[in-house]
């Protein structure tokens, strides 16, 4: 089971690693983005669905998506 | 139970470094089909756990653990036929040999114990720790063991700086540079005499374990915990519930490789993958209160497993709990500080 799986996440962006004890809190943009990693949805498909949601265009969402996923290895969540 | 089982309790001594003594009063209260009454065993008229009578129904002053065996074993045979004494947990490092050596005469005078055997207990000695971490599947920091002030600036060559200086069996101090490294290392010496053991810093989360090994190779239960926030002594004040596989399961290693008998905790830092152990306690650490919190009573358990009484198989526990620690105040007469003061006893 990845790390990532086992996250606690509740609705407000409240994030628990119970392996290491580690608190995160993720804004809603983050919050999509750690559901669609968390159910093995395709970067491309984040991007999409993203783009559709906030009403921006594909390039500023692929750049949050980089982002967030750098954050995530930051934490060696990926 | 259905007889009245009396337990006895050191470590009652809830200071700014506290004993585990008040948390294992309260886990043991927490199990309503125990019948048990606590007695507090104090070296010191001042342990605050003397003055709780809500969780401790009488307390004795013993005799410190230096002063030999026999003037122990003759007090514990007093609080025996005086008031009654069926189990003992002793809680402090200090102790633990005596309760350990000479287990057999204590529980002649009808009084049961659950520790480690003095083979076992040697495990705790900082200088085996590579060995034990090796023999359970996990890492240890670059130890050096330091017999003579002489030998300190080669030792800190090879561990480097920054550097834990550490006494055999109490206290421990980061030290950054050489000259601090020796201020510890002399403070170390005249508190605790040598050796003197130089453990190199590693960086991750500190995390332990705390569990009771039933002798057998098995488990009684365990919990590991995250600390969030210590005091300026290193002492856990806030804390999570964690399920790090690789520290649960050196803790079960431990305790099978071992024949491990009774209660201890291990004191990891976890780094991704890697876990080093910092230190093994062959007692009960004094955050427990948090286990049998979260539903692992480990000291119910304990005491269930000595008398043959059934206890709850499935230890399981939720991550993510929180432990609070907080300070709280009681006030009281004279009465009892003169008892325990005038007769040892109140």
């Amino acid at each position: 089971m990845s790390r990532l799986s086992k996250l606690a996440v509740n609705a407000e962006g409240f994030v628990f690693d119970p392996d290491f004890g580690d608190v995160f809190t993720v804004n809603p943009t983050g919050l999509s983005i750690l559901d669609g990693m968390r159910n093995n949805k395709p970067a491309g498909v984040i991007a999409e669905e993203l783009k559709q949601k906030y009403g921006v265009t594909l390039d500023e969402v692929e750049k949050d998506i980089f982002d967030f996923n750098s954050q995530l290895r930051l934490h060696r969540l990926t | 139970m259905k007889n009245e089982c009396i337990v006895g309790i050191s470590g009652i001594n809830a200071v700014d470094n506290p004993g585990p003594g008040v948390g294992l009063a309260r886990a043991l209260r927490d199990d309503r089909q125990l019948n048990v009454k606590i007695v507090g065993l104090a070296y010191d008229a001042m342990e605050p756990g003397i003055y709780l009578d809500w969780l401790i129904d009488k307390s004795f002053i013993l005799p410190y653990p230096s002063s030999g065996k026999d003037a122990f074993i003759q007090r514990l045979a007093y609080i025996k036929q005086s008031y009654g004494l069926d189990f003992i947990f002793p809680s402090l490092d200090s102790e633990l040999p005596l309760y350990a050596g000479y287990c057999g005469e204590i529980e002649k005078l009808g009084i049961r114990l659950f520790v480690p055997e003095p083979e076992q207990l040697r495990l705790r000695d900082k200088e085996r720790l590579p060995e034990t971490a090796k023999k359970i599947g996990i890492d240890s920091p670059g130890t050096k063991v330091v017999r003579s002030y002489l030998e300190l600036p080669g030792a800190i060559k090879q561990t480097g700086l920054p550097v834990m200086v550490k006494g055999a069996m109490c206290s421990a101090f980061k030290a950054h540079t050489g000259k601090e490294a020796a201020d510890f290392f002399s403070k170390i010496v005249s508190q605790w005499g040598y050796p003197v053991i130089l453990q190199e810093v590693v960086k991750g989360d500190e995390m332990n374990v705390v569990g009771v090994g039933d002798g057998q190779g098995g488990l009684i239960g365990q919990v590991g915990i995250k600390k969030m926030w210590i005091t300026s002594l290193g002492k856990i004040w806030t804390g999570v519930t964690v399920k790090n596989r690789p520290m649960l399961r050196a803790a079960e290693t431990f305790v099978r490789e071992y024949r491990w008998k009774g209660p201890f905790e291990l004191e990891c830092i976890v780094d991704g993958d890697t876990v080093y152990l910092i230190e093994i306690n062959p007692r009960f650490p004094a955050w427990s209160y948090f286990a049998a919190g979260v539903g692992v009573n480990l000291p119910a358990n304990t005491v269930r497993r000595a008398f043959g009484l059934p206890y709850a198989g499935n230890n399981d526990y939720e991550a993510g709990k929180l432990y609070i620690r907080y300070t709280y105040e009681t006030i009281t007469g004279l009465d009892a500080f003169q008892d325990i003061t005038i007769k040892g006893e109140n």
